[in-house]
């Protein structure tokens, strides 16, 4: 077998007797094969390499609303979702809590330039709920501790009117957890909250 | 939150976001969405060289699906379905625009020298150590549209020949003399690129 | 068109003009060429941030630093084209001010950041994403792509603007005229949401406070299925609406729930003690 015939039987996969043997003997066609393997083992590494930007959701988002693909949810319906409902205010709390955590460790190691990648998608363990709350609003008041006097103040004001309105949507949806009005208030709330932290963490990246 | 935990949550996710999508919530789609965008644009990237186009067709391709969403029963996996939908909404644009999605019909036969002597410098030489992602995704960019082709839907993607000869639409002797094609003239670019690097030092 | 660039360019060189170069205040005039749908991003904590649409394929900057306490830093990644005004040490909300004006294609995706400065984007077509502390947020005749407006004490004021629209507000005020998308969704703590407009689009607006109050002005022929509840504030409509087809009731607190026309865009007005209104357009 010669270095032609060699590449033409390459391309079947199987390796035969006469292919192994000439291999042994060819240093060119033996360094040929492994480099192919290596090319087609390395492909992998382009496999979901890339993020697309925002807008592309954005733009998909609108159309899927014009052609009523997004619909508005029945009330009825809602209440048949209600364990997905729970389950997605549930989530915004650790997430928040996440938030402020990577926020901070980021304070500590300052990403390149350019690091796009997503806040929520760290893994940090979230902290147990409750204890989580608090401390996290400590987390954030410390991440805002070296700005100017006015500015830690209206932060302070915020985290207040953030709170007040996360009890009262709580207070509310203990009464009638099945409310579809006091559900999306209480995700409100929760939405506010993170605002407020994703605003405080955004700034200090930025720095 | 570990890998697997992650996963387990995913999976429950995924089959509870395709239901919430059926019935029209716009966090399911997000969801869905989220899960799979990487995969689609990446794959639109690789194939059509520019990010305008990959954002428009993952836009594309996802819509496609979305607007299916009611129909899909869960028998096969839904990533595959909206991979395979993926492939084909790039393979379209690719005809649309008169590229070359697969080249004419050529075989081995042809190529008498073969490679291996056409091969410039020294053909003993090794691709030594490993390839860097960066690397390989300047080379596949610059490898004739054909060629990328079928390197993308083969070697990164996972397809195999026979599902490649059903999406493109050429043989499966064409599929795998294409492949091999690639894969010479990725190997050429790389060395070459490696000794223009090398030069520089 | 020639004469909308023009008169364009001649509103900004007169703007400038006017403006006295104070001892310290440094100038700088940046031009990049783009492609379809740039991404454009400024992030200035102190100071104003103008946005208009351009001429296609290039964006147009001109900044202007306050002091030497200040520096610009910019980028260009492919398509994408980040500025950040860098505060050195010292640098406070006076001296660590820039203004900017910028000019970019219409179909530009850009995302705006100041703490102080009003932030302004004008005819714009792509994702226009703003974030503000204090500055009032003004975004005028832009349709077609996402508008998302974040900001704690700022008062935001939407003017022509088609989409979809999502903005949250500590204490700032929400006032949208002329507005109308497949979602506009307001979700405020104790600012004020006031809505003209005929919302229209079939689209789904959703209007939510703590304690703001919500007024929404329609007109007379607007085809809406609108619910409106408040826990602790009082609830009002000019309208006489017809009953929906679902039964509807609350427990407790205000709330009406009815039709108007048919039923093309769907209403939710929440509040938890804020007033909510839902008046008729007086023509």
């Amino acid at each position: 077998m010669n270095c032609v015939e060699f590449e033409r039987v390459l391309l079947e996969g199987e390796q035969t007797p006469e292919q192994r043997a000439h291999l042994n003997s060819c240093s060119a066609c033996s360094n040929l094969l492994s480099d192919l393997q290596l090319i087609s083992n390395q492909a992998k590494l382009l496999l979901a390499s890339d993020e697309p930007s925002p807008a592309v959701w954005n733009a998909l988002e609108s159309r899927l609303r014009r052609e009523g693909i997004i619909r508005r949810a029945e009330p009825s319906r809602r209440s048949f979702g209600d364990l997905f409902w729970r389950w997605r205010t549930a989530w915004l709390v650790p997430v928040a809590a996440a938030l402020v955590i990577v926020g901070v460790l980021r304070l500590h190691h300052p990403a390149a330039a350019g690091d796009n990648a997503p806040i929520a998608k760290q893994s940090v363990a979230p902290p147990p709920v409750a204890a989580a709350v608090l401390s996290d609003d400590q987390q954030l008041l410390k991440t805002v501790a070296s700005r100017p006097p006015a500015q830690r103040a209206r932060y302070r004001t915020e985290l207040d009117d953030a709170n007040a309105f996360i009890r009262d949507a709580q207070d509310a949806i203990r009464n009638d957890p099945n409310d579809v009005y006091r559900q999306q208030m209480l995700i409100n709330a929760y939405e506010q909250k993170e605002m407020l932290y994703q605003l405080a963490v955004d700034h200090v990246s930025e720095q | 939150m570990t890998d697997a935990k992650r996963r387990q949550g995913d999976k429950l996710t995924e089959a509870e976001a395709i239901e919430r999508a059926k019935l029209g919530d716009a966090e399911a789609f997000h969801a869905l969405y989220d899960l799979h965008r990487r995969r689609v644009y990446s794959l639109c990237l690789r194939m059509t060289g520019n990010t305008s186009s990959a954002e428009d067709l993952t836009q594309e391709a996802f819509l496609q699906l979305f607007r299916k969403i009611g129909t899909f029963r869960g028998e096969s996996a839904f990533s595959t379905w909206l991979h395979r939908m993926s492939v084909n909404v790039v393979l379209m644009q690719l005809r649309k625009k008169n590229l070359p999605v697969v080249p004419l019909e050529e075989t081995m036969e042809g190529d008498e020298e073969g490679t291996v002597r056409k091969e410039p410098g020294a053909p003993d030489e090794r691709l030594a150590g490993s390839i860097d992602r960066l690397q390989l995704q300047r080379a596949v960019d610059e490898l004739p549209p054909g060629y990328r082709t079928i390197f993308v839907l083969h070697d990164v993607e996972g397809y195999e020949h026979n599902e490649i000869a059903d999406m493109v639409g050429c043989s499966i002797g064409n599929s795998k003399s294409q492949l091999h094609k690639a894969r010479l003239k990725l190997r050429e670019l790389l060395r070459m690129n490696r000794a223009e690097k090398a030069g520089k030092k | 068109m020639c004469t909308r660039d023009c008169a364009a360019k001649l509103i900004t060189v007169m703007a400038l003009a006017g403006v006295a170069f104070a001892a310290g205040e440094v100038r700088k005039d940046l031009h990049f060429k783009v492609g379809k749908r740039p991404v454009i991003s400024i992030n200035n904590p102190y100071g104003p941030v103008l946005v208009r649409a351009g001429a296609p394929h290039q964006v147009v900057v001109t900044a202007i630093l306050h002091s030497d306490k200040v520096e610009l830093d910019q980028s260009k990644s492919h398509n994408r084209i980040d500025i950040v005004s860098h505060l050195l040490s010292g640098a406070d909300k006076n001296s660590g001010v820039v203004e900017y004006e910028i000019q970019v294609p219409s179909d530009a995706n850009v995302t705006l950041h100041s703490d102080t400065g009003r932030i302004h984007a004008e005819k714009l077509h792509g994702d226009v994403t703003v974030a503000g502390s204090d500055g009032p947020i003004d975004v005028t005749d832009c349709g077609g792509g996402h508008v998302h407006v974040r900001t704690l004490n700022g008062n935001v004021s939407l003017n022509n603007v088609h989409g979809h629209i999502e903005i949250m507000s500590m204490g700032g005020d929400v006032l949208m005229n002329e507005v109308t998308g497949t979602l506009v969704a307001v979700n405020s703590n104790s600012g004020k949401i006031r809505y003209a407009g005929d919302f229209g689009d079939e689209g789904e607006y959703d209007f939510t406070s703590h304690t703001g109050d919500i007024e929404a002005i329609a007109p007379a022929l607007a085809s809406i299925d609108v619910l409106a509840r408040s826990d602790q504030g009082r609830v009002d409509s000019d309208f006489s609406l017809e009953p929906k087809h679902t039964p509807f009731y609350a427990k407790g607190g205000s709330a009406f729930a009815g039709t108007l026309g048919k039923a093309a865009s769907s209403v939710k007005l929440f509040s938890f003690s804020g007033k909510i209104h839902l008046k008729k357009r007086q023509n």
